[in-house]
């Protein structure tokens, strides 16, 4: 990783007629990084793409690609982009074959040894004309085509939503490969271990905004572990304890808990459960799924135990 | 039964999704068949004016375009008739092609019927019969308006019987085409290949039709669209071709359930086959574009060929004089009546010039529409995101379709030239075919440059230039007939060369119209290159 920023995008918004889109959308995405875009549907993240391929223009805010302007310099940045979309739609009347060669062909690249590589791993029929693939198969189609596809940076929006899981291990295998050779790679998903297995950063969107942008490491650190503990004392004092929540005791003794603690608490809680003497420790860091189910209900939360 | 559960249901689905489109058709359809029903006593309502009118429509150029006179004892309701039976046939057919496409491959390949088939208690047949029934509802109403609307306005000659038959096969002949369609969408998987065997089997029965009028009329019986001249309005008022129109398409129903019960969903009994794995071809969006038309482009050229001969072999009987009695023979001479009969031939080239217009119009205009389909399709979001610009995009399927239409109206024109020299005794020069097609270039291009506009600044409005072309269309093939006022002639592009091919082609209106036709492209190039894309 180094600081080169290959896509950055500052206060971003995107209005249809009335309804804003994007209200807020801050993106940096650095040479050699996978960046997670989180969110829910309807969030925007289709959106925020689309306006970083060209296709839509940005109502405010500025896009920028290589250090090009996303709406002017659209082919100059196409030279060096590929692109999924979410939902794949293919000319019915091609086969799969005649469809990547179009593809690589249209980005200046040539038919190679990799493509068959890719074809034979995803274990496509390119024979086939398009209107008879499904979904997933579409989807292969478009992914073969973009990673035989050699360029700086790689835009994938929701490219797994349908393919069964063996492909799906696929895919992040080759994700994997970009990011070792340098590549930089704008993955949007909601699937949130697949983000969390593959991507160095990670921005989550809500309603149009960027809610929290950084490394899954430094979200962590705002949120909270999961603890589950057993000691000789009993726990009542937990009760009282900043920064604990979710409390809840296995047995009468109160000897036996599990609760959630904030990650600047933690060195307090330990203190306070050695005095206690623990018998048994197990925590877990949060994962991606908790962090994003807090940034979407943390407004009613409420304090376990009590 | 259960194969047809929740047809009811379905059908209200459709109306409701199609109630605009089916207004607006049968207020223009009915609305306009009345309204010149309403007008036709003021211009054909003297023994004079219907005299000199059949004239005309008795000629064999007349006859090719509308159909045969059968009666000697005319009056006005008559004329009317045979004015307007095969040209409202036309639309008719047009209008429920384009309702039937709509309710049956249309609404399949937009994912609905899977959803409601699949999901819901939902018969088999039902989307099928609620299609039928959706058909049976828009020329039904046609029928009830125009049935009505002609008793209203009493033309002379008119009668009851007379009036309602002319409804009824009109709504016939759009009911039979409509359920005839759903043969073809059970055939073919997408709905534009339904559009095209559509159309294909409607010109084949048309150029049965005129071929048929212009050499035995007794053959005429042989096509369905001829049928609907063998009722005889206001004259035997033959009730027949509607029992057999209505035969007609009740086999279509019962072929398309067969049909529908031997495929599955999203699929068409034609197989879609395989093909290659590789392809040198394909190298941008020039390439791919031809790829995908090259077959309708291949029917287009075809299909055009193959009108233009029909009409250029019946030049040998238009150019018989109506009144050639041997008095006129003698005063004009023999060089003297071949000048005639070659002007009069000429002048029907000119009627034919507009027909082939429109009609490349039209095939052109539909690959420039396919820009504006395939984006909405979400085909495009790839090429979008390749290092193409979007002017070359558009620029690839502006000159695609603009080509096209040239090269359609030459072969049609060619073709009219070739089967009508070989009939004729003193041949027609190339000249006037040449002249008749450099006048027709700078109608294509204007019509090329407003949808280009279209596209470009709101391509939701595109059907716009569908109405242009359909309304330049009436004005100058039916606009002398039923006396339009001058400045409403003017409005259509045509009139400007209507003296074309006799007469040399007028400087001036070929400067404007191209002066328009730039303006109209460049703002649909800046549009198109600062709007968004639809996905």
């Amino acid at each position: 990783m180094n600081d080169e920023l290959v896509l950055e995008t500052k206060n971003l918004k995107k209005s249809f007629g009335k309804f804003q889109a994007l209200r807020n959308v801050n993106l940096q995405l650095h040479k050699g990084e996978v960046l997670g875009f989180i969110g829910p549907n309807g969030a925007g993240k289709s959106t925020t793409i689309r306006v970083i391929l060209g296709l839509i223009k940005a109502t405010g805010g500025s896009a920028t690609v290589f250090g090009k302007d996303v709406w002017k310099d659209s082919v100059a940045i196409h030279k060096n982009l590929s692109y999924v979309p979410g939902d794949v739609y293919l000319w019915p009347n091609l086969t799969g074959g005649q469809t990547i060669d179009l593809l690589l062909h249209m980005s200046g690249q040539k038919h190679t040894a990799r493509t068959d590589q890719l074809i034979k791993e995803f274990k496509l029929d390119t024979s086939k004309k398009n209107r008879t693939y499904s979904k997933g198969n579409r989807q292969k189609v478009a992914l073969v085509a973009a990673f035989s596809t050699d360029v700086s940076l790689y835009i994938f929006d929701e490219p797994t939503s349908g393919l069964d899981p063996l492909n799906e291990v696929i895919f992040q295998q080759h994700v994997a490969e970009l990011k070792k050779a340098g590549k930089s790679v704008l993955l949007s998903s909601h699937i949130l271990s697949e983000v969390e297995k593959m991507c160095d950063t990670i921005a989550i969107i809500r309603e149009g905004n960027v809610i929290e942008a950084g490394s899954l490491e430094s979200m962590q650190h705002l949120t909270r572990n999961t603890v589950a503990v057993r000691t000789k004392k009993p726990l009542d004092e937990l009760q009282k304890a900043g920064g604990v929540y979710q409390l809840k005791f296995n047995d009468a003794s109160k000897t036996t808990a599990e609760f959630s603690v904030d990650s600047d608490q933690i060195g307090n809680v330990m203190d306070l459960l050695s005095a206690k003497t623990i018998v048994q420790l197990k925590t877990t860091p949060p994962t991606l799924e908790d962090l994003f189910l807090r940034y979407y209900q943390s407004a009613d939360e409420q304090k376990g135990g009590d | 039964m259960t194969q047809y559960a929740q047809t009811l249901a379905l059908l209200k689905a459709n109306l409701k999704r199609d109630w605009l489109k089916m207004t607006i058709w049968l207020v223009v359809l009915a609305g306009m068949f009345v309204a010149v029903a309403a007008k036709f006593e003021g211009i054909y309502g003297t023994p004079k004016q219907i005299s000199t009118i059949a004239e005309t429509l008795k000629s064999q150029a007349m006859v090719s375009l509308f159909g045969p006179m059968t009666t000697a004892h005319l009056n006005t309701a008559i004329i009317f008739a045979s004015e307007m039976m095969v040209f409202w046939g036309i639309f008719m057919v047009i209008f429920n092609f384009s309702l039937s496409v709509g309710a049956t491959r249309g609404q399949e390949e937009s994912g609905l019927t899977e959803m409601v088939l699949g999901g819901h208690p939902v018969g088999r047949l039902a989307p099928l019969a609620a299609a039928g029934l959706e058909l049976v509802i828009a020329n039904g109403a046609f029928v009830i308006v125009t049935g009505a609307g002609m008793m209203v306005a009493n033309m002379p000659g008119s009668d009851g019987n007379g009036n309602w038959l002319f409804a009824v096969t009109l709504g016939a002949v759009g009911l039979s085409f409509g359920l005839i369609s759903l043969i073809f969408a059970q055939l073919v998987a997408d709905s534009h290949n339904v559009a095209i065997y559509n159309y294909a089997f409607f010109g084949i029965t048309y150029l049965v039709r005129m071929m048929t009028d212009v050499s035995n009329p007794d053959y005429t019986w042989f096509s369905p669209f001829g049928w609907i001249e063998k009722a005889d309005i206001y004259t035997k008022n033959n009730w027949l071709p509607v029992g057999l129109l209505l035969m007609l398409g009740v086999v279509g129903f019962a072929a398309a359930v067969i049909l529908n019960g031997n495929r599955d969903i999203d699929t068409g009994i034609i197989q879609v086959r395989g093909g290659k794995r590789t392809s040198r071809f394909l190298r941008g969006s020039g390439t791919l574009l031809f790829w995908n038309q090259k077959a309708i482009s291949l029917f287009w050229i075809v299909g055009m060929a193959v009108l233009g001969a029909s009409y250029g072999s019946v030049f040998n009987s238009i150019s018989k004089i109506v009144n050639d009695s041997p008095v006129v023979r003698q005063v004009l001479g023999q060089s003297g009546v071949r000048h005639l009969e070659q002007n009069q031939i000429l002048s029907f080239v000119g009627i034919l010039g507009v027909i082939f217009s429109v009609l490349a119009v039209v095939g052109g205009a539909m690959v420039i529409n396919h820009l504006y389909t395939e984006e909405r399709r979400g085909y495009l979001q790839m090429i979008n995101t390749k290092p193409e610009s979007r002017s070359k995009l558009l620029a690839t399927y502006m000159v695609y379709g603009f080509v096209l239409s040239v090269i359609i109206l030459f072969v049609a024109l060619m073709a009219a030239m070739g089967a009508g020299n070989s009939v004729l005794k003193h041949p027609l020069a190339f000249k006037y075919f040449w002249r008749l097609f450099i006048a027709m270039l700078p109608t294509l291009a204007l019509f090329t440059g407003i949808l280009v506009a279209l596209i470009g600044i709101m391509p939701k409005w595109r059907a716009v230039v569908w109405i242009a072309l359909g309304g330049a269309f009436v004005i100058s093939y039916f606009g002398r007939l039923i006396d339009l006022p001058a400045w409403a002639m003017k409005l259509s592009p045509f009139y400007w060369f209507r003296k074309v091919p006799l007469a040399h082609i007028d400087v001036a209106p070929v400067t404007w119209m191209l002066g328009i036709a730039f303006v109209m492209i460049v703002i649909g190039f800046i549009g198109y290159n600062h709007r968004d894309i639809e996905s």
